[in-house]
């Protein structure tokens, strides 16, 4: 073990989850670089056979993303990967990074070496050599990367009681988890509705996002505690600080629906994304699912998911809540999402783009059919009972063309003599659009699904992933709650159900607040589940309806937030 | 050995687009080919590396030579890149 290895260090970050772990460090390396003066080399013949490995890899990827650019920019803009593939195989690089092997440098420390040497060259030129010294940047740094990439850590396959530390984690680096063997994960950027978050919530994984630079300092291999009330990961932790992350909080788990102690019955519903993540909810005590992100099905993989393999989920579904209701959600996808056999758009702002039911009704239109016809016989074939949702609906012209594509599918089903049911149909409510036209909306459909986390960041023009806006990403800002409040009267005006399925839903301070705005349904991370089904039951309707009142008069977020205090 | 000295046409001179065609049909004759500015020092013009060194701009001067079997066929086709405006 390197550095002082006993030495118990504590360092604040976000908890993701409500959920502590004690386990041993294991370090992913994936966006950054060891520093390569510090890697060790094998001999020569290997070290030489890393770097071509990694050259051969490289000229791979760039041969790629040379065919995408031309098809999607055009053939001057691929022209710079001409140049990259060129400078990879120039003789004047290569020849000193094969020298230095030779001389016993590992692979990094050689290409950083030469690289760094003609990148001295160029810089503090001007124009075009300048920008040589940015391509020079690039392909060093994509071979390092390569470089590292051999040995880059499987998350698939994790030793039990790994507790993982990142610099990031992505949506398919986390969806990689194993939550019966991990004890938890800590990274150094994020925030409390990053992705990153959710997917823990969603996994039923201890994790502090947002942990900072100081994590670096944690070596491999030493045993850190991930606490969760304190919001901090500890490492080299004490007896104390041990027993109390592994004792468990015993949340009692109830399987029956829940009210109010004056008689209104709250539904609380599980969001997941993965048919794999159905018995958690149940376990959980979830009345269903309110939020089934069917965009899992479709990442990952190199052709779209047939009409029976969703269909098969769906039903799977709707089989493990054979009392419930399961909400699923279409397709909601964009530029920031990549699926190599949708061509998606390099888009300047993806999160203001073709997305959600803008592309279902466009590029993907034939996907969305698909996806409906699935829907529709899963809804007579499931146990349960079957919603569907459209995502990022801003125009009635959208919601009608959504409707009409649902009849469009139901009546293909119907002379092609296949069994379907027509599902609930609702709209999600995530932009100042939805909330505006919501009366509109709820006229002509079962049901409304706030989504906060994304209504919270297209009210308040804040980046949900962002930290530094992080403040203004809270759905206690009163733009945000009088949002909610509106979509909520629109809703009932017109005797449609509303539910919320952003990450509000599931924090048990706000579980008060969201009764007294009258959501009849609220759906969240399946851990958070207990903990809210508790206080429902603890719940006065008309203490909670004051609450909602003060509320919505108050002008501040802090003054919102102490509402709750009273 | 042959040699030659034509004027760079290109607007980028001897970076991007124009450099990596030289590059390319630099490496695609078994001659070895060489590039530089009229009467200054020559570099490899099979490098990437070198060739932007050269710092080369539009209606720049350079000196090209070509040593081997196909020694005139490599110069014919450099002149035309480099007196070739970009599309």
């Amino acid at each position: 073990m390197l550095g002082n290895p006993h030495k118990t260090r504590t360092i604040a970050g976000i908890s993701a989850t409500p959920l502590s772990g004690l386990g041993t460090v294991r370090w992913y390396r994936s966006g950054e670089q060891p520093d390569p003066a510090e890697i060790s080399a094998a001999d020569p013949e290997t070290e030489q056979q890393r770097f071509d490995d990694a050259q051969a890899a490289a000229r791979e990827e760039l041969e790629t993303e040379r065919e995408s650019t031309r098809e999607r920019v055009g053939s001057e803009e691929a022209a710079v990967f001409d140049a990259h593939l060129q400078f990879l195989t120039d003789p004047q690089l290569t020849d000193p990074i094969e020298a230095a092997i030779a001389d016993g440098a590992a692979a990094e420390l050689a290409v950083d070496e030469a690289f760094g040497d003609a990148i001295s060259q160029f810089e503090g030129m001007d124009g075009m050599m300048a920008e040589r010294a940015d391509d020079l940047r690039d392909i060093r740094d994509r071979l390092l990367r390569l470089l590292s990439g051999g040995e880059r850590t499987d998350l698939t396959d994790l030793p039990e009681g790994t507790v993982l530390l990142a610099e990031r984690l992505t949506p398919s680096d986390t969806a990689q988890l194993d939550p019966d063997t991990i004890a938890g994960f800590v990274t150094m950027t994020g925030g409390r509705t990053s992705h990153v978050s959710i997917f823990a919530r969603s996994l039923g994984i201890p994790a502090i996002v947002g942990a900072g630079e100081e994590l670096r300092e944690v070596r491999e291999a030493t045993t850190v505690a991930i606490d969760a009330d304190r919001e901090v990961v500890v490492a080299n932790p004490d007896a104390a600080v041990r027993e109390q992350v592994t004792v468990g909080r015993d949340v009692t788990v109830q399987e029956e629906r829940v009210e109010t102690r004056d008689g209104t019955e709250i539904e609380v519903a599980a969001n997941i994304g993965t048919a794999a993540e159905l018995d958690g909810a149940v376990d959980q005590g979830a009345d269903g699912v309110g939020l089934f992100r069917t965009e899992f099905l479709f990442l990952d993989r190199e052709t779209p998911p047939s009409e029976d393999e969703q269909f098969e989920s769906y039903v799977d579904a709707l089989d493990a809540f054979p009392e419930g209701r399961v909400v699923v959600r279409t397709l909601d996808i964009g530029g920031d999402k990549p699926i190599p056999y949708l061509d998606l758009p390099e888009e300047e702002n993806p999160f203001l783009g073709s997305r959600g039911i803008r592309r279902s009704l466009g590029a993907d239109s034939e996907l969305f059919e698909t996806q409906l016809r699935a829907l529709l016989r899963a809804a007579a074939a499931g146990e349960g009972t079957l919603s569907v949702m459209f995502p990022l609906v801003s125009t009635l012209d959208e919601l009608t063309a959504a409707l009409e594509a649902v009849d469009r599918v139901a009546s293909d089903l119907d002379n092609e003599g296949i069994d379907y049911a027509k599902p609930e149909l609702g709209v999600m409510i995530e932009t100042p659009a939805a909330v505006m036209m919501a009366e509109e909306f709820a006229e002509r459909v079962d049901f409304l699904s706030i989504g906060t986390n994304d209504l919270a960041q297209y009210v308040m023009a804040a980046d949900r992933e962002n930290e530094a806006v992080a403040e203004l990403h809270d759905p206690q800002q009163p733009a945000v709650l009088r949002a909610i409040n509106r979509a909520v009267e629109a809703a009932h005006a017109h005797d449609a159900w509303i539910g919320m399925c952003g990450e509000m839903a599931g924090d048990p301070e706000l579980t008060e607040l969201l009764v007294g705005l009258g959501l009849d349904e609220l759906s969240m991370s399946a851990v958070t589940i207990p903990a809210v089904k508790a206080n429902i039951t603890e719940i006065e309707r008309s203490t909670a309806v004051d609450r909602r009142d003060r509320a919505l008069t108050k002008n501040t977020k802090s003054m919102v937030n102490e509402t709750g205090n009273q | 050995m042959i040699e030659r000295t034509v004027t760079v046409v290109p607007e980028d001179g001897l970076h991007a687009r124009p450099a990596s065609q030289v590059v390319e049909a630099a490496n695609s004759y078994d001659s070895s080919v060489t590039v530089g500015p009229a009467g200054g020092d020559s570099v490899d013009a099979s490098s990437m590396l070198g060739v932007t060194s050269l710092g080369v701009g539009s209606g720049d001067a350079v000196d090209l030579t070509a040593d081997g079997p196909d020694e005139q066929a490599a110069l014919d086709e450099l002149e035309t890149i480099l007196t070739t405006p970009e599309s």
